[in-house]
């Protein structure tokens, strides 16, 4: 038995080794889309801060809201402010240059916002001293206008920091007129105390692995890598499904129906020999990220520890099983090489899109969420990232491997079922 | 009397969902030594009663021995005694000649050296050790028609079952396959033979049995003392008649 599964992977890797179109769809394609999508993906994985947004913004007011908002979006890091009050740019001018994407972000600080907010503050300092009511002036909007191709988070941040930056003069505002109103009632000059910075400060702290004094976050290349990775090792079904059924058309599978040997030899030399080439696709594409992406100017893949490599083989090793025995089941059930390279790329494209492989599954609908949990390349996702971002060992990885062995073995049994079927048909 | 090489007994054959059997009850016994050739039209059985002899596929009721090994009972013991030869070129293109003995010859149980020295001596009498490490899809129809029959000789089995040998090829091929068959069958293997071509029957087999719509229609005894008899195709249209035989619809 031992020799004759021995026979049938070493025909295997010879067969992929003579397929030049073959071995490029197992290694080439899948170190182009790990190089692509994450310099593609790294703006969009990057914290916000690394990010600029091109704002132009025209001053009415001229006064201390105007200068204010100036002042603070020149301070704040993600804006590429352009001021444009003295260049004659009207308001509509402004609109279009957001809405021809020149511009990200247009601020328009309306006439006599400055007059309004000093008026509402003293009319509160008012009310606050003297319980009188005193009627509140009109309220003035500072006016956003966001080119619609600009991502939601965006918009957030921008109208975040303004909004911040309000907050910021209207307390000042409120200080400077309850400062004037004790100087009037204690005949002594009160100093208006200036604000600066928050008195209480947010520390961010990543639960996740320290490799060499940094924690480890997801970023392009820490999920670009293992996700097309497992891509790459599912996308084999392709090239599996498809020898399957080369095969059985060519006749030789008519001549190793006619030979001592079992069909679970012929599963287990393919399923070994294609394992054999998911595992070599993994150790290429951790290489890849570990040493090419810094060339394109990518974070390298932070790897720490034998012991992650130990976990990161078994989880391949899981993941390689899951992704053979599934090119194993399409070969079985198909009857043609068209069916099989269709039916083996739709499902492997599907079961990636819906499992976080393109992007992450938490930034997904909750439906497609729960759709998602129920892909093998979701299983495959988290437990790379159980290793490579939450520091986890066997136990947090342990519920990852076994949806994926269940659904390998699963497989088997069904291509098994299916091969009898035919023989006994 | 002499045990049969192969005994096949009442097999019948319906495939699932079908509406008739593609076997209804067949006899064969092929003794030792013979050159046994198995004729028909199209559509009468041929390639399913040799698929049931190879194992390929099971009979519905009935059974296949080789050699007093039942094919039911032990798979395994049966074809390890068996070669068969399928009317396509069951080789991987991709792979040199070398390459594809070395596969079916592991398979087969042979040892490395057994397996060179065989594979040596097959390509050399066929004239093919010359070109034997090259891709076998660079060969001509002839090579590789040659190339899958010595595929099946490799473990030298006892019995050799051969399904349209010499489809799509050239005469210098045919007559080569021809006379290494007649070789080996001097040498003692038992040989069934399915054709289309009755001159080949006529030439090589030492009986004929002939399968029409399933079932045995006649055999033809003693092919080699059939001098001044009608001729075999003449016989053939006898026993099966001259209706056309289109795939059924």
């Amino acid at each position: 038995m031992i020799q004759r599964i021995a026979a049938h992977i070493r025909k295997e890797l010879l067969l992929l080794l003579r397929d030049r179109a073959g071995l490029a769809l197992l290694f080439g394609m899948p170190v182009a889309l790990v190089c692509i999508m994450a310099v593609v993906q790294d703006a969009p994985f990057r914290d916000f801060t690394e990010n600029r947004v091109k704002v132009v913004l025209i001053d009415h007011d001229q006064g201390v809201v105007g200068r204010g908002v100036v002042h603070g979006l020149q301070k704040a890091g993600p804006f590429i402010l352009t001021d444009a009050t003295s260049s004659g740019l009207t308001d509509d001018d402004l609109r279009d240059l957001v809405r021809r994407g020149e511009q990200q972000v247009g601020v328009i600080i309306p006439c006599h916002v400055s007059e309004m907010l000093a008026e509402r503050s003293s009319a509160q300092v008012t009310t606050y001293f003297d319980g009188s009511r005193v009627p509140a002036t009109d309220t003035a909007n500072v006016v956003l206008i966001l080119d619609p191709a600009v991502k939601q988070a965006f918009r957030s941040l921008v109208r975040g920091a303004i909004q911040r930056i309000l907050a910021g003069l209207t307390a000042q505002q409120l200080l400077g007129d309850l400062a004037e109103r004790m100087t009037e009632l204690t005949g002594d000059s009160v100093r208006v105390p200036r604000l600066e910075g928050s008195f209480i400060g947010v520390e961010q702290r990543m639960a996740a692995r320290d490799v060499a004094g940094e924690r480890v976050a997801l970023d392009s290349t820490q999920h670009n890598v293992p996700a097309w990775t497992i891509f790459a090792m599912f996308f084999s079904v392709v090239l599996l499904a498809g020898n399957m059924v080369k095969e059985r058309d060519s006749g030789c599978m008519t001549r190793l129906l006619t030979m001592p040997g079992t069909t679970t030899d012929r599963i287990l030399g393919r399923l070994s020999a294609y394992l054999t080439v998911c595992l070599l696709q993994a150790v290429l594409l951790l290489i890849v990220g570990r040493y090419v992406l810094p060339l394109l100017g990518l974070a390298p893949l932070q790897l720490a520890g034998s012991g992650t490599i130990a976990l990161l083989l078994i989880a391949s090793l899981a993941i390689g099983l899951a992704a053979t025995s599934f090119g194993v089941l399409i070969g079985s059930v198909t009857r043609t090489q068209q069916q099989s390279a269709v039916l083996g790329s739709t499902a492997v494209v599907i079961l990636s899109a819906i499992g976080g492989i393109w992007v992450p599954l938490y930034i997904m609908p909750d439906a497609m969420q729960a759709l998602g949990h129920l892909s093998p390349l979701n299983w495959s996702m988290e437990a790379f990232n159980a290793v490579l971002l939450r520091a986890g060992g066997w136990v947090d990885l342990f519920p990852y491997l076994l949806p994926l062995f269940a659904f390998a073995a699963v497989c088997i049994l069904l291509s098994v079922g299916a091969e009898l079927r035919v023989a006994r048909r | 009397m002499e045990q049969p090489d192969i005994r096949v007994r009442s097999v019948t054959k319906r495939y699932r969902g079908a509406a008739s059997e593609a076997l209804r009850g067949v006899d064969i016994d092929v003794l030792p030594g013979e050159f046994f050739g198995l004729l028909g039209p199209n559509g009468a059985g041929k390639t399913t009663l040799l698929s049931i002899i190879t194992g390929v596929l099971g009979p519905t009721t009935g059974s296949v021995e080789v050699k007093g090994v039942t094919m039911r009972a032990n798979k395994g013991r049966a074809l390890s005694m068996m070669g068969f030869v399928p009317q396509e070129i069951a080789l991987y293109g991709t792979l040199t000649a070398r390459e594809n003995l070395d596969y079916f010859g592991r398979l087969l149980g042979l040892d490395r050296s057994t397996l060179r020295e065989r594979g040596s001596e097959l390509l050399e009498r066929t004239g093919l050790s010359a070109r034997a490490s090259e891709p076998v899809r660079q060969w001509s129809g002839g090579m590789q028609r040659r190339l899958n029959l010595i595929t099946a000789l490799l473990h030298a089995p006892a019995v050799l079952v051969l399904d349209e040998p010499t489809v799509g090829i050239d005469v210098q091929s045919r007559a080569a396959i021809w006379e290494l068959l007649e070789e080996i069958n001097r040498t003692g293997t038992t040989v069934l033979y399915s054709s289309h071509h009755l001159e080949e029957a006529e030439r090589l087999c030492s009986r004929v049995t002939i399968i029409d719509h399933g079932r045995v229609a006649g055999e033809i005894a003693d092919m080699r003392s059939r001098s001044g008899q009608e001729r075999l195709e003449e016989t053939f249209l006898r026993i099966t008649g001259r209706a056309l035989r289109d795939d059924p619809a």
